[in-house]
């Protein structure tokens, strides 16, 4: 086989005449099993040049490196996300209130039909008795039974403080 | 519209190979290419005033490097002392070294250049650059670049006839 071409190729190389092209070819000549003898030595020159083309970096070097610019990304969108959710937020809890405060005076009104509280406006009270004797006698018993009641239980009162006095002036 | 995960992520293997070939750390050259991508991603505002995202990428991923080196330099010496930890193949007859030692003796020889030809042997033959390209990324006129590969070539081709004539 001839050399001519690789070796002129060589020669150029050497010179810097060569393209880009042509030291591709060189380089892929010096790369296979068979090169003559007297072009043997500028295999090693070619191959480590070839060689040199396959150095990577590992493979994490990517995630290293996206980890590091997309952190600050991450981040700011997650705040737009908490950002655009405030006012659900809000209205969640004006809606919350409002059926609180519902719930409240809906329970409040029911109570009032079933059991009326005390009234304490007196212009609204209506006469339970028709003829005044009657209830007079009903106020008159009425008020008998409370004063005795408080005569009964304010008698127990001062025995009980009788005998406590009396232990007291025992000791 | 360039992209930073389709257009500018991809390049890491090539920054590395450029940062590696300057720094002679493996480990230096990842910190670096992190720290170009990173840098790129900050400037993506300004991506469609860029010319070319490649070279663009690959310049500020040398002036890392650069740096780098210079201030490992300033601190210590371990640059000098990785070379010397490097085993000394040329001592041996050429004849007698497998594959594997011609190429670590290549590789000895392509980071003894300096850094401005390591850069362009590294831009032109490793990653098949255009001379434009190479101009573009290390901001030389396209006759540096020339004159530059043509220094470094000359050097490797001087070191491999070296061998030739006195099996050394």
């Amino acid at each position: 086989m001839d050399y001519k071409y690789i070796e002129q190729l060589l020669e150029r190389y050497w010179q810097c005449q060569t393209s880009v092209e042509e030291e591709r070819i060189l380089r892929d000549f010096f790369s296979q099993k068979e090169v003559p003898a007297h072009l043997q030595r500028y295999c090693a020159l070619f191959a480590f040049e070839k060689n040199e083309e396959e150095l990577h970096l590992g493979a994490d070097f990517d995630r290293k490196i996206l980890n590091r610019i997309e952190e600050p990304v991450v981040k700011a969108r997650r705040n737009t996300i908490r950002f655009r959710l405030t006012p659900f937020y809000r209205a969640a809890a004006i809606v919350a209130v409002v059926l609180c405060l519902g719930l409240a005076a809906q329970h409040s009104f029911q109570n009032d039909t079933k059991q009326p509280g005390v009234s304490y406006n007196y212009a609204g009270y209506q006469d339970t008795y028709s003829d005044p004797q009657v209830a007079l006698d009903q106020v008159s018993s009425a008020l008998k039974t409370v004063s005795h009641g408080l005569r009964e239980s304010g008698l127990h009162n001062v025995d009980s403080a009788l005998v406590d006095g009396g232990n007291d002036d025992k000791m | 519209m360039i992209n930073f995960r389709d257009d500018v992520l991809p390049l890491k293997n090539r920054l590395y190979r450029l940062a590696l070939r300057i720094t002679l750390d493996t480990l230096d050259a990842e910190d670096i290419v992190q720290e170009t991508l990173i840098r790129v991603w900050n400037m993506r505002e300004d991506f469609d005033k860029i010319d070319s995202i490649e070279a663009f990428s690959l310049t500020i991923c040398r002036n890392l490097a650069l740096d780098h080196i210079s201030r490992k330099e300033s601190q210590n010496e371990q640059l000098d002392e990785s070379y010397d930890t490097t085993p000394d193949v040329a001592s041996t007859p050429l004849q007698a070294l497998l594959l594997e030692d011609k190429r670590s003796w290549v590789m000895k020889l392509f980071n003894e250049l300096p850094e401005k030809q390591r850069s362009v042997m590294q831009l032109r033959d490793i990653e098949g650059k255009s001379y434009r390209e190479i101009a573009q990324v290390l901001g030389f006129t396209e006759e540096q670049v020339k004159v530059t590969l043509f220094r470094a070539r000359q050097h490797i081709r001087q070191e491999f006839e070296k061998i030739d004539n006195y099996g050394l």
